[in-house]
Order: structure tokens, then sequence, then C-alpha cells
């Protein structure tokens, strides 16, 4: 082959027909047919040559036709990529004609430039999935909160994600479509950050309740007569304002992209109302309102849209202006293409996150005010110490008579503080701070308190009062005989007294291929975290010949005393220090096993804890883990998947594969039962690592601050048990009592519960170093 | 003793340093001075914690010593030690000495980072004794009225083992520093950094943004000394997307996710 290449001595037509029967054989094609298809090689290069009839036993049978065309192309591909990526553009070619048939292939061999050797550049657009990682951490460094980004057709926000297209391959290279990427997000962002789905606008109609669903701003679209000429208008209009906006917030973004965005005015548009909504579109690209032309507007009035302290409200009333002058000179209304950074206003989505987000804060505001009906102290009506019902089938008969008075906005000062009360039976109790809390934002996000959500309290908390304790199930064999812990009542500030009832359990093991799995899959990882932790491992020891010490280093002494006496300059380095940075430490891990940890929460725990073994294994630190779950205070339990001398081995491994959502997340007696395993340790530094995913929560009034409470308590018995308590966390909701429950610097919110296995092992070490 | 004039002089700060008080620290810091009261310092990283003791040491006209605290800090490299010199065994004053003597203020910077013994050495220096005993030389020092201790610690590390003790923390009058608000910090920026006023502005939103990633895996947002930084060298001709890269977006992360993330920020915000 090669030696053909150096000659350079063209096939000739009848060799490059006998090459090509012989390839296919035993088909036999016509003649006629195969001499058209190979004339384009006639004069090609024979070493090229090779490389295109090389392919030719993969198209063959495949398509015939295919084949020929293939023939025709080849040379010219080869023109355009080197032949060492041809198997690739084969193999491309039969994917597009598997999937889209002759035509789709054809086309795309005739387009090598645009179809292929893009993409050989990396050019040929950026994928979603590409730039999320990315763009995730900025749009939350950006907005200051938990935005999300999705992937969708085009461009839109609901609020709490912003979608982005699947794809953007508008500019040349990765690194702009990156940009536009961004810009879009930023945009979108905009949007949220200006209001533009909630105007304060006398314009839109009140809306109460009922209409919880929908948005005063797509009530009032609707209540036009054409109502996508007018969300159109709003948009660019807004587009506008949130063009100005950017430019303000981060002109580096505007700067760098305002160039790679496409012109507007290339589109053809007929029709005034469309190319009156493409001046607009120019208007945001430029942000140059002057020379719009729009009817009965001044360019004064679009150009106030581009100062700081236009709201939303003065958008809606110019689209109102505007869609007055131009209702009646459209016959049917098309919208025209959006830019694609505007995306679409999709007020539906819009509203389903705020029914969404609604709902979520009204389940936590009843939640809450369940348990503070629940835990009324008893001279104030409340059910907990009050007559139970004795006898059966009293359920839901007692529901208190609740009324919840929440006034002023925290407007009028000092007496506003004051105007937060629960009205329980006609009697006045003043309500706790996260309630009250809640109750303020259900006032700001509905502009009222929906009497459903105090009256569904009022009867649940009936009935939790009326159902009765449930007995202790009867499960797997207990390991020791059960203890009994106190329990922390904040109210009265004091324990209820063996309140609890904690058996410790063996982990019914189960067989599965999760441990393997799981040390397959991070098996770089591990050794990397092997390394690591090998290097925290020290002892005690001498430092000898240090300048200064503890005590006196004879050796170096006497040297010193006989180099002296030699007349040599003696050296002052005559001590010996202890260097005393011994690891004693003995760690526990306290894991929830709680029901709301199935599925993948379940999975990253176990994951995080082989890894964390393993890399514990070589640091040399003793542990143990233990998994807790229960239900009601007679039935807490702990499961013994690893004590602390245990050595970590098969029977360990398989415990931890077999770990496996349980029931409710009773904290504190596990705290108190691990304070008590940690008694009798003696280590300098003796650890209780936390892993869970939520509030500490029973299935009776454990709930809330009580449960908070208690839980604070159980910890601050550890800590002055001389135990350093710390939890890890993925609860989203976790800040507004983590703090409280652990103090601030011993708690950490993982964000994404993927990040579990990789996080943990790294926090450990932080924590122990 | 004529060494250790020299010495102590160069501890004293004779320029008036910038500090921007954010509430009544000085007075607080002032009135503990008069009262013999030590200081505790807490607030993250490059919050101004230090720039606040040099600026208390200049009203003060005391000079200020600062001890930058670390895991082998030993209790002799505090009070002192005997050096062997040409056969002969010479004592050395510490730091803590050194200051104690003179009157000066001695600070101890991230004063957890030392070993839990050392930081006991100074506990009957911090409570109404205020004495040093320097075990070695069976010395009792007294402290004179001039003399202030103060120590700092950064809470937001997660560390079990670096907190102060009880017993440690007792003494002292705890002053919380954080980050100013934004108008304050780009105030401080814009002095500090030298450079235009908008400039500053975008630096802090920039600040802002960081430290709202701490739930996405920073440990700590972008501090106030890091704008500075970047400051500094877009005043003197960075340009000023390289400067913060080098100065903000490098030195908060090594995660590679992060730091494109950060700096998508900085390019869009300048």
């Amino acid at each position: 082959m090669t030696t053909s290449a150096l000659r350079y001595q063209p096939l000739g037509i009848n060799a490059l027909k006998e090459r090509f029967f012989s390839l296919v054989a035993p088909d036999l094609p016509n003649e006629w047919e195969v001499e058209e298809a190979m004339e384009e090689l006639t004069d090609a290069d024979p070493a090229l040559v090779d490389e295109i009839l090389s392919q030719v036993p993969a198209i063959w049978p495949v398509s015939n036709s295919l084949c020929y065309n293939y023939l025709g192309q080849a040379l010219h591909a080869l023109s355009c990529f080197p032949a060492a990526e041809l198997g690739g553009w084969v193999n491309e070619t039969l994917d597009r004609y598997e999937k889209g048939g002759l035509q789709a292939a054809q086309r795309f061999m005739t387009n090598v430039e645009q179809e292929f050797v893009c993409r050989l550049r990396g050019i040929a657009g950026l994928r979603f999935d590409e730039v999320r990682g990315r763009l995730l951490p900025y749009i939350r460094g950006l907005s200051g909160r938990e935005l999300d980004l999705a992937p969708a057709a085009r461009a839109c926000t609901d609020g709490d994600t912003i979608f982005l297209p699947h794809k953007i391959s508008m500019a040349r290279d990765g690194e702009q479509n990156f940009l536009l990427y961004k810009f879009t997000a930023s945009f979108q962002w905009a949007f949220l950050e200006q209001g533009t789905f909630f105007p304060d606008s006398p314009l839109l109609p009140e809306t109460g309740e009922e209409a919880a669903g929908q948005l005063a701003l797509a009530l009032f679209f609707d209540s036009l007569a054409q109502p996508e000429l007018a969300a159109d208008l709003y948009l660019q209009l807004e587009s506008i304002r949130a063009r100005a906006f950017l430019g303000r917030e981060l002109p580096g973004l505007v700067r760098e992209t305002v160039d790679l965005l496409p012109d507007p005015l290339c589109r053809q548009e007929t029709g005034r109302v469309a190319r009156l909504l493409i001046a607009l579109q120019c208007c945001c690209l430029t942000g140059e309102p002057d020379g719009v032309g729009l009817p009965g507007v001044e360019d004064s009035d679009l150009r106030h849209l581009l100062q700081p302290e236009a709201t939303a409200a003065h958008s809606l009333a110019l689209c109102r202006r505007l869609y007055t002058r131009l209702c009646g000179q459209v016959g049917e209304y098309h919208s025209p293409e959006p830019l694609f950074f505007q995306g679409t206003m999709r007020l539906d989505l819009v509203a389903a996150a705020r029914s969404r987000r609604r709902q979520e804060l009204g389940e936590r505001f009843v939640d809450a005010l369940t348990t503070a009906l629940l835990t009324l102290p008893p001279s104030s009506g409340g059910p907990e110490e009050k007559k139970r019902p004795e006898g059966a089938g009293a359920a839901g008969t007692e529901v208190p008579d609740v009324a919840l008075i929440l006034d002023g906005d925290g407007k009028g000062g000092e007496e506003a503080e004051q105007s937060a009360f629960l009205r329980v039976d006609n009697e006045q109790v003043v309500m706790d701070e996260e309630l009250e809390h809640l109750g303020r934002q259900v006032i700001d996000e509905f502009g009222f308190l929906p009497p459903r959500f105090v009256s569904s309290a009022a009867g649940r908390a009936g009935r939790a009062m009326a159902a009765g304790d449930v007995g202790a199930s009867v499960g797997e064999q207990p390991l020791v005989a059960p203890v009994t812990y106190d329990e922390w009542d904040h109210r009265r500030g004091g324990f209820r007294k063996s309140w609890c009832i904690m058996t410790e359990k063996e982990i019914p093991v189960t067989r599965s291929t999760f441990i393997t799995a799981t040390l397959a899959r991070y098996r770089g990882q591990i050794i990397r975290l092997r390394n690591q932790f090998e290097m925290m491992r020290t002892t005690e020891r001498f430092l000898r010949r240090q300048r200064d010490g503890d005590d006196i280093d004879l050796d170096a002494l006497v040297e010193s005393l006989a180099d002296s006496r030699a007349g040599l300059p003696p050296s002052d380095r005559l001590f010996v220090r202890l260097a005393r940075d011994e690891r004693d430490i003995a760690a526990l891990f306290l894991v929830d096993m709680s029901n709301s940890t199935q599925g993948w929460v379940g999975t990253a725990i176990k994951e995080a804890l082989v890894l964390i073994c393993e890399a514990m294994e070589k640091v040399g630190d003793r542990y143990g883990i233990y998994g807790f779950s229960g239900m009601r205070r007679l039935r807490c339990e702990t499961f013994h998947i690893k004590h602390l001398e245990e050595p970590y081995g098969e029977t360990v491994r398989q415990r931890i594969g077999s770990i496996a959502p349980q029931e409710y997340t009773r904290m504190a007696p596990a705290i108190r039962h691990m304070t008590a395993r940690f008694a009798d340790v003696d280590a300098r530094i003796r650890l209780l690592v936390i892993l869970s995913d939520g509030k500490p929560e029973d299935y009776d009034d454990y709930k809330g601050e009580y449960a908070i409470e208690d839980t604070r308590h159980a910890l601050l018995e550890a800590r002055s048990a001389g135990i350093h308590p710390f939890c890890i966390t993925i609860d989203h909701h976790a800040h507004e009592y983590m703090a409280h429950m652990y103090g601030t610097a011993n708690s950490i919110f993982i964000d994404d519960v993927r990040k579990l296995p990789a996080r943990m092992p790294e926090i450990y070490r932080v924590l122990t170093s | 003793m004529a060494g250790r004039e020299i010495r102590l002089d160069a501890h004293r700060i004779t320029e008036e340093p910038y500090y921007l008080p954010l509430g009544d620290e000085i007075r607080i810091a002032e009135v503990s001075h008069r009262c013999g009261i030590p200081l505790l310092l807490k607030g993250p990283t490059g919050c101004g914690k230090t720039r606040f003791m040099q600026y208390l040491a200049w009203r003060l006209d005391r000079p200020l010593i600062t001890v930058s605290c670390h895991d082998d800090l030993s209790t002799s490299d505090l009070v002192g030690r005997y050096l062997i010199r040409a056969g002969e065994a010479v004592w050395m004053d510490g730091p803590l000495t050194l200051a104690v003597r003179a009157g000066a203020i001695c600070y101890l910077d991230e004063v957890v980072e030392a070993r839990k013994d050392t930081t006991v050495v100074i506990h009957p220096l911090a409570d109404d004794r205020r004495e040093l005993p320097i075990e070695k030389r069976g010395e009792l020092l007294g402290a004179p009225p001039e003399f202030m201790l103060a120590v700092s610690y950064n809470p937001g590390y997660q560390s079990v083992l670096k907190d102060l003790k009880p017993s440690t923390r007792q003494r002292f009058v705890a002053l919380n520093f954080d980050y100013p608000d934004p108008e304050r910090e780009a105030e401080i920026v814009e002095r500090e950094g030298g450079i235009a006023p908008e400039m500053a502005r975008q630096l802090v939103r920039l600040a802002g943004m960081t430290r709202s990633l701490k739930d996405s895996g920073l440990a700590e947002g972008a501090s106030t000394r890091l704008l500075i930084q970047a400051g500094k060298l877009v005043a003197r001709g960075i340009p000023v997307r390289r400067a913060c890269h080098v100065a903000v977006t490098q030195a908060l992360s090594d995660d590679p996710e992060l730091l494109a993330a950060i700096d998508e920020m900085v390019s869009s915000l300048f």
C-alpha cells in the first residue's frame, strides 16, 4: 500500500472495478453503475483510494445505492478532513441512513463542512448537559438562592427553575456558545429579579384564593380580545427593561455577548404589528429606544423603561396603551419568532411553581400549627396532658376551636410585634417564633391567611390526640436488653423520666452486589482517599536536636561539648521535644434510617459509608457505625452495623449493604444511646457524626420545636460528656434549625445528595486535622 | 536592653491605619483596655480583624506585637526560652513576655490553631491577676495597665480539634466581626484598593455572589481582603478579569466547576 503511495500512479478504471467486485463478492452489481460511481476515483491517489475502498464492505450490505453515493462523495470528503476520520464519517453516515433514510444520509455526505467537520473542531454547538455543571453554581451565586436549571425547547422560567434550550449552536465556537447560554440564563434571571411575572399594577384584576392556579397577569391578558398580542408586547417591553437591568448589573456579560446576538432585522416579517415587535426586539438588543416609532408612545416613554426605577407596572401600562392602538389593526395574529434568550413567557409554569411553593409552605405551616396545638400547655386547653379520650371511637370528636391572629405586616413598629396570637377555645396563646415566621411567610405569599390551613391543622391536632399509642412491634431480636432514656421537654424545662425505650438490633443481612458495585465505581477515589488518610496517620515521637524543647538531648550536648573542647563551633541544637500529634480519635457514625431516605438518598448514604470505611482503615482511628429509626417513644431503635472495636470485614460490608429505610426520625434517643456507648471509650477526641436527611420527627406529636429542642438537648448532653457532635444533612430546609440544634460550625449542608459519598470522607478529614 | 527597644519600636504604628468602624467596636475595645479586660475577635477570614487591632494600637499609642498561631506553637515560643550561644545559656523573651514587659498589645492571631496546652499560658494573664509566670526563670511577671491581650479566631472552620475551651473563651470580651454591608464594603475596597467607586461596587457584588455559593461547596466566600487585593491589581493596570481570576477565583477554590462558575461571574460583572 505504502509503495504505491510513493509512486502515485492512478489505478485506472478497470483495476478499480476489479477491486470493487472483489470487495462486494459474491454480489454482482451492475457494471455500468459501478463504473459511474468509480469515475471520480480514477485519477485519485491510490493510497486514498485504498482508504475509501476499505469502507465499502461496511456500507454495501446496508444499502447499495448509499455505497454508490459514498464512492461519489468520499474524495471530496477526504479533502475536508484527514483520512483517519473517514471511519467516523462513514459510521455517522450509516447512522443517518438508518434514522432518516437515503436522503438524510446524502444530505449528511454533501454537507461535510457543516455536518461533520465543524463537530470535529468542536464547534457544532453546545448541549445543555455540557454547560449545566458550570452554569448552575453561577446562577445560584447570581441569584443567591437555590435556582435550578433544566433543558427545554425554549428558554423560559417558572421562578424556581430556569429552562434553557437543549442546544445552542449559533456562534462560531464552543466558548461563544457557552456565552450565549450564560446570557440566556442571566436574562431569565433578570425577569425574575425585576418582577416581570408579578407586576404591582392597578390594571391587574384582584385575585382571590379561588384563582390561585392562575396569575393575575394571565387573567389580565385573557380578558383582552387578543391575549397573545398583549403578552408578546409585554414580553418585549419587559425584555427591554431586562436588557437595561443586565447592562447595569452585569456589564461585562452584556458587552461580550452583544455582538454574538442574532440580528432580528434580517428576518422578513410582513404586517405592521410584526414589524413593530421586531423593532422592539432590536431595541432590546441595542438598548437604544430611539426611532422605534411606536404608535401613541413617545420615545421618552420607552426610554423610561431603561431607568433603574422603572417597574413591571410601567411596562404593563405601556403594553396596555400599545395594545389598544394595535388590536384593531391585526386580523389573525401570529407571534413572531422570539429572540432565543427571551424565550417564551410561560405564565402557566410560573403559576404552577407558585402553587407548588404555596402548597409546600402551607404544609409546613399546617405542620407547625398542628404541633403548636398539640404541645399547648394544659392550662390553655391544649390536648397534650388533657383527658385523653378513654373509650374507643372517640377520634375526631375533640377538634379545638382555633383562630390565628396575625396582623400588622411588620409596619406597625413595636405594636406589630405583639400582634401574633393563637386563639384556642377563646384563649389567647402567644405563638412561637417559627410558627409566627411561617405565618408571615404565608401572608406574604398569599396576601392573607387562608382559613383552610387553620382548620386543617385544628382537625389534625384533634385526630392525633385521639389516636392512642402504638404498642411495640414484634421484630428482630434485640441485641441487648432495651434501655430507657429521658426525653427533654422544653416547655416544662425538665426531663420526662424514662420516656423512651431504646432497643439495639442487628440489621437483617441481605445479599446484594451493592458493595462490589460501589467499590468498583469509586475505585480511583478510594485509592486517593486511602493515600490522603494515610498521610494523616501520625504517632507520638521525639524530635531530636531542636533549638528548644522539654528536655536536654544528651547526645547532642556531649557532642557539642566535645566540639567546643576541640575548638569547633558548638551546635545550639541541644534539646529534645516531644511531638504530641498522636491521633487518638474515636468516631461514631450515626445514620438516619428513616423512611424518607428511600431511594437515592439511602444509596448515597450507603456509598458514603463504604468510602469512609475504606478511608478509615488507613488512618487507624477507631470508629463505629449505627443506624437509627423507630416509631413512637416506646419503640426507638438503633441498628448495629459496626462496633467501635469491630474489624471492618465482610460482615460489616454486608450490613452496610443491607441498610434499608425503616420508619421515623426520633433522633434524640439515638444520640443519647451513642453518648452512653461512648461513656466507656477512652479517646482524646470522641466524635459523633450524624448523617441525616431531615428534621427530627416521629409519628406522634414529636415534631417541630419540641423535637428540635429535645434533639438539641441530647446534643448538649453529648457535648458535656466530651463528645463532639457533627451533622451532615441534605435537608433543604436545614438552615432554619441546624444552626440552632448543632451550633453554626457543627453542621454542614450538602445540596446534592450525589455529592455525599465524595464529600463525606473529605469532611471527616477536615474535621479531624 | 537597647536591642529590645529597637525591637519594640518596630512594632509601633506611627501612621493612622485606615479603618472604617462598623459599630461601637472601637469604644468597647478602648473601654476594655482601660479596664484591663482582654479582647476576643471572632469573624471570617479577611474581614478586618487584624486591621482593627492595628487601628486600636495606633489609637492607644501602644506597640502591637502580633503572633500568628500555628499547631506547632509551643509555650516557649510565646513566653521565651534559653538558647545556648557559644556555650552559654542565654534567655530570650518570647513575644508575649516582650509585650507584657513593655506594656504593649499582644495579638494572638487565629488562636485556635495553637495547641490547647499553649493557650493555657495566657489564662493567668487574661483574668484579673494579669500576670505571666515564666516557669523556666522562676519569674512572675505582672502586666502594667497599658498591656492588652487580644486573640482572634474564625468560628467558621469546622474542625473539632480547633475550638476554644470554655475556660479560655470566658476570659474575654468578645467582638463579632463580619463582612461589612455592601455600601461600606465598597467604600473600603475603593479606598484601600485605590479604584473607582463603580469598580469597587462591582467587586463587592462579586463577593456577594461567591458568598452565596456556600451550599454549592465553597467553604468561604471572597473576603474583603481578597477584594482589596484584586482592586490593587486593577489599580496598577492589570486587566480587571485577569485580576479577579488570580486574586479571587483561584484563591477561593480548587474545584474545577466552582472555579469555572466564579470566573463566569467575573466575566459577567466586568
